[in-house]
C-alpha cells in the first residue's frame, strides 16, 4: 500500500521504484478508465438507436444535441436520454456504494443486496405506493427513509465493540429476511394492478424515471461524490486493518461509520429513484478491482464499471429478455447472483488450499 | 468452593436431575402448544367462546355460523399450523446438527425459494391451480435448491447462510420474471408467498402429511448419529458412523420436511432458525431431546405466530410467515451477536 507513504522528493525518476510504480500505475488507471469510456459511449448510442422505431446513429446523434425532426426529437430527448442518464447514474452510485462497502467491511461479499438495505427500501417504497398512496418523488423519499432505518437498524445490532464485520453481514441477512417477509404481506394484501407495479418496483427499473427525479438523483450523487472524495484517503489504510490504519493516524472507527454511512446514503439515493438493481453493488467493485490490481478499492474505475455495467444490463433488459419489456433489475440479478455464488464456491478453495 | 462430601450429587442423580428437567420441558411445551392450539380455535376476527368451540367440535349443529367457522376454518387452520410448524422446527434442528451450523433454516438456505420457483413454473407452464397438486414440484425445487446450496457451501456457518442468501437473490428475479409474464401465476403467488395457515385446506394436509411423517421417523432415526456427528466427521467415522450416509439420509429428509412444509404453508422463513435454539436452551444439545423439542415448539411458534396476527391488527389480519419473521429475526440477530463466528 505504497500510496499512502510519503513520496520521496529528492529521488530521480530513474532511480526510484515507488516513483515508477506510481507511474505505471497512474497509466494503467487512465487505460483502464479510457476503454471504460469507449464502452460506455459504445453502449450510449447502442441504447439510442435501438428501439421500436429505430434511428440511424448518425439521426440520434443529431436529436441528441436537438436537430432533428419532432418525432427524432421526442423519441430521443423525451424517452431515450433519461434512461440512459438514469441507468449512468444509478449505476455509478451503486458501484461506488459498493467499492465503500466492501473495503469498509474488508469483505467483498458485502453488498447492499445481501445486507437487507436494499429490501429495507423496497418496504419503504411499497409502504409510500400501496399504503399511503403516493406517486413520484414521494415513492423515492419512502425507499430513502426505508434503506436509512434499516441501515440505522442493523448498524445498531451488529455494534458491539466496535464493527464486526461478518457480524455486520449477518444482522444484515437477519434483517432483509424480515424485510422480504414484510415485502411479501404488502404484495399480497394490496389489489391486483397496484401490486404488479409494486412487484416491478421492487425488482428496479431504470425506464420511465422522470426529470425531477433525475435532477435529484444527480444532484445527490454530485455532492455524495464530494463528501466520497474527501474521506477516501483513509480507505487505502483502513483496508490494510484497524491496527495498521491506526498506526497510520487515521481515525478508525470515525472513517468506518463515515464512509458506511456515505455508501448507505449512495444505495439509498439510487434505490430510492430506480429501485434496487441486485447486485451491482456488488460486481462492479470486483470487476473493477480485478481491472486495476493495486490492491487497493478502486473508487473511481468502480464508478465507471458499474454505470457501464448498468447500461448494458438496461439495453439487454429492454430487447433481449425473453420477449418481456424486463425490469433492469432482473437482468443484474441474473447476472450478479451467479457471480457471487462463484466467488463463494472459489473462495472455499482458495482457503482449503 | 468446597463441599462436604454428602451434598455432592452423584452422577446419576445429576443425570436423573437432568431427565427429570428434560421431561418437565416436555410437558411445559406440550402445555403451551395446548395453550396455542386453544387460542387458535377460539380467538380471531370473530371470537367464539371456549363450550361453542367445544360443541362445534362433538355436536355440530348444522347452520350454526360458529360451528361452521371452527370447523370449516380454524380447525384445518390449526392443524395445518402443527403439521408445517412441527415440519419446520425438525428441519431446522436436522440442518442445523448435520452442517454443525448454528445459522442454518430451510429458508436462510433458499430451499423455501427453491419450492417457490419450482411451485410458480408449475403454475405458469402447466397451468396448476389447486395447492394440492403442487407438492411435488415444491420437492423438486427444494431438493435442487439443497443440493446447489450444500454443494457450494458447505464449511464455515457463515458461508452457507451466505450461499443460501444469494441462492435466494438468484431465484428472486426468475420468479419475478415468471410472475410479470402470468397473471395468474402472480396472483397465486402473492397470497402464497407470504406464508399463511389460511386457504390451502385440509386436502393438501392430507396430501402432504405422509411426506411430514416419514420426515419425522428418518429425523428421530437420525438423532444418535447428529450427537456423534457434533462431536467432528473424523470421531464420528471412529465411531463406526458413515458420515456420507448421514449427510445424505439427512439430506432427504431436510427437503422433505422443508417441501412439504412450503408447499402447505408457503415459503416461511426463521421458524426452523429459531426453534433448535429454543430447543436447545431448555434441554441441551443432546439430539434425541433437541428434535423432540423442535418438534414441540414449532408447531408454537408457528401457531403462535398465527393467533398474534389475527390480533394486532383490528380489522385485519398479519399472516403467520410475517410474525413469524419478526419473530424469528432477533433470534439471528442474537445469534449473530453472541457467538465467534468464523470469518468468511
Amino acid at each position: 500500500m505504497t500510496t499512502t507513504l510519503p513520496a520521496t522528493p529528492s529521488a530521480t525518476p530513474a532511480t526510484d521504484p515507488v516513483g515508477s510504480l506510481r507511474r505505471r500505475r497512474r497509466r494503467r488507471l487512465a487505460l483502464v478508465l479510457g476503454a471504460l469510456a469507449v464502452l460506455a459511449v459504445a453502449l450510449a448510442g447502442l441504447a439510442l438507436t435501438l428501439g421500436a422505431a429505430s434511428l440511424t446513429p448518425g439521426r440520434a446523434l443529431l436529436a441528441a444535441v436537438g436537430v432533428g425532426d419532432d418525432g427524432d426529437l421526442f423519441i430521443v430527448q423525451r424517452l431515450r436520454l433519461p434512461r440512459l442518464a438514469a441507468a449512468l447514474l444509478a449505476g455509478a452510485a451503486f458501484g461506488l456504494a459498493g467499492a465503500l462497502f466492501q473495503s469498509t467491511l474488508r469483505n467483498p461479499l458485502a453488498s447492499p443486496d445481501i445486507l437487507g438495505i436494499a429490501t429495507g427500501a423496497s418496504v419503504g417504497a411499497v409502504v409510500a405506493m400501496l399504503g399511503l398512496g403516493l406517486t413520484g418523488l414521494a415513492v423515492s423519499a419512502g425507499a430513502f427513509v426505508g434503506a436509512g432505518v434499516i441501515a440505522l437498524l442493523i448498524w445498531f445490532f451488529a455494534w458491539r465493540q466496535g464493527l464486526h464485520s461478518i457480524r455486520f453481514v449477518l444482522v444484515g441477512v437477519g434483517f432483509a429476511y424480515l424485510a422480504s417477509s414484510v415485502l411479501a404481506w404488502m404484495l399480497a394484501s394490496a389489489d391486483q394492478r397496484d401490486a404488479a407495479s409494486a412487484l416491478v418496483w421492487t425488482v428496479g427499473s431504470v425506464a420511465d424515471v422522470r426529470g425531477t427525479e433525475l435532477g435529484v438523483l444527480g444532484l445527490g450523487l454530485a455532492v455524495l461524490a464530494v463528501v466520497v472524495a474527501a474521506i477516501s484517503r483513509w480507505q487505502a489504510p483502513l483496508a490494510l486493518g484497524d491496527d495498521h490504519a491506526r498506526g497510520l493516524g487515521v481515525p478508525t472507527d470515525a472513517a468506518r461509520v463515515g464512509t458506511l454511512l456515505t455508501a448507505v446514503g449512495l444505495v439509498a439515493l439510487a434505490t430510492s429513484v430506480v429501485g434496487p438493481l441486485a447486485f451491482v453493488a456488488l460486481v462492479a467493485p470486483a470487476i473493477a478491482r480485478r481491472l486495476v490490481d493495486d490492491g487497493g478499492p478502486a473508487l473511481s474505475v468502480s464508478v465507471a464499471t458499474g454505470a457501464t455495467l448498468v447500461l448494458a444490463a438496461d439495453i439487454v433488459a429492454e430487447h433481449a429478455v425473453l420477449g418481456v419489456a424486463a425490469p433492469t433489475g432482473i437482468v443484474t440479478g441474473l447476472v450478479g447472483a451467479p457471480y457471487l455464488l462463484w466467488l463463494l464456491a472459489t473462495h472455499e478453495k482458495r482457503t482449503r488450499a | 468452593m468446597l463441599t462436604s462430601p454428602a451434598t455432592v450429587p452423584t452422577a446419576a442423580e445429576q443425570v436423573a436431575r437432568r431427565t427429570r428437567r428434560r421431561v418437565l420441558a416436555c410437558l411445559l411445551a406440550l402445555a403451551a402448544l395446548a395453550a396455542v392450539v386453544v387460542a387458535s380455535l377460539v380467538l380471531g376476527v370473530r371470537d367464539v367462546s371456549l363450550p361453542v368451540v367445544w360443541q362445534a367440535l362433538t355436536d355440530p349443529v348444522a347452520g350454526d355460523v360458529d360451528h361452521q367457522v371452527i370447523a370449516g376454518q380454524r380447525v384445518p387452520r390449526a392443524l395445518v399450523g402443527i403439521a408445517a410448524g412441527l415440519a419446520l422446527g425438525v428441519a431446522g434442528a436436522v440442518i442445523q446438527g448435520v452442517t454443525r451450523n448454528p445459522i442454518a433454516d430451510p429458508g436462510l438456505l433458499g430451499l423455501n425459494s427453491g419450492a417457490s420457483f419450482a411451485v410458480v413454473c408449475a403454475v405458469w407452464l402447466l397451468g396448476l391451480t389447486a395447492p394440492s397438486q403442487f407438492v411435488w414440484f415444491a420437492f423438486l425445487g427444494a431438493a435442487a435448491a439443497a443440493a446447489l446450496v450444500f454443494s457450494i457451501g458447505s464449511g464455515q456457518p457463515v458461508k452457507l447462510a451466505l450461499v443460501g442468501a444469494t441462492v435466494t437473490a438468484l431465484i428472486t428475479p426468475l420468479i419475478t420474471l415468471v410472475l410479470l409474464r402470468d397473471q395468474q401465476a402472480f396472483n397465486l403467488y402473492r397470497f402464497w408467498a407470504v406464508g399463511s395457515l389460511t386457504g390451502r385446506g385440509t386436502e393438501t394436509l392430507l396430501v402432504v402429511l405422509p411426506f411430514i411423517a416419514v420426515g419425522a421417523v428418518l429425523a428421530a432415526g437420525l438423532a444418535h448419529r447428529l450427537n456423534m456427528l457434533a462431536l467432528g466427521d473424523d470421531i464420528a467415522r471412529g465411531l463406526g458412523q458413515r458420515v456420507g450416509v448421514t449427510r445424505a439420509v439427512a439430506g432427504l429428509t431436510i427437503v422433505l420436511l422443508a417441501g412439504a412444509a412450503t408447499s402447505l404453508a408457503g415459503p416461511i422463513a426463521l421458524v426452523g432458525l429459531a426453534v433448535p435454539h429454543a430447543a436447545r436452551r431448555l434441554v441441551g444439545t443432546d439430539y434425541r431431546w433437541v428434535l423432540l423439542m423442535s418438534a414441540l415448539l414449532g408447531p408454537v411458534m408457528l401457531l403462535g405466530a398465527d393467533v398474534i396476527g389475527r390480533l394486532v391488527l383490528p380489522h385485519s389480519e398479519l399472516e403467520a410467515g410475517v410474525v413469524a419473521a419478526a419473530l424469528g429475526a432477533p433470534v439471528l440477530v442474537a445469534v449473530a451477536r453472541g457467538r465467534k463466528i468464523a470469518g468468511v
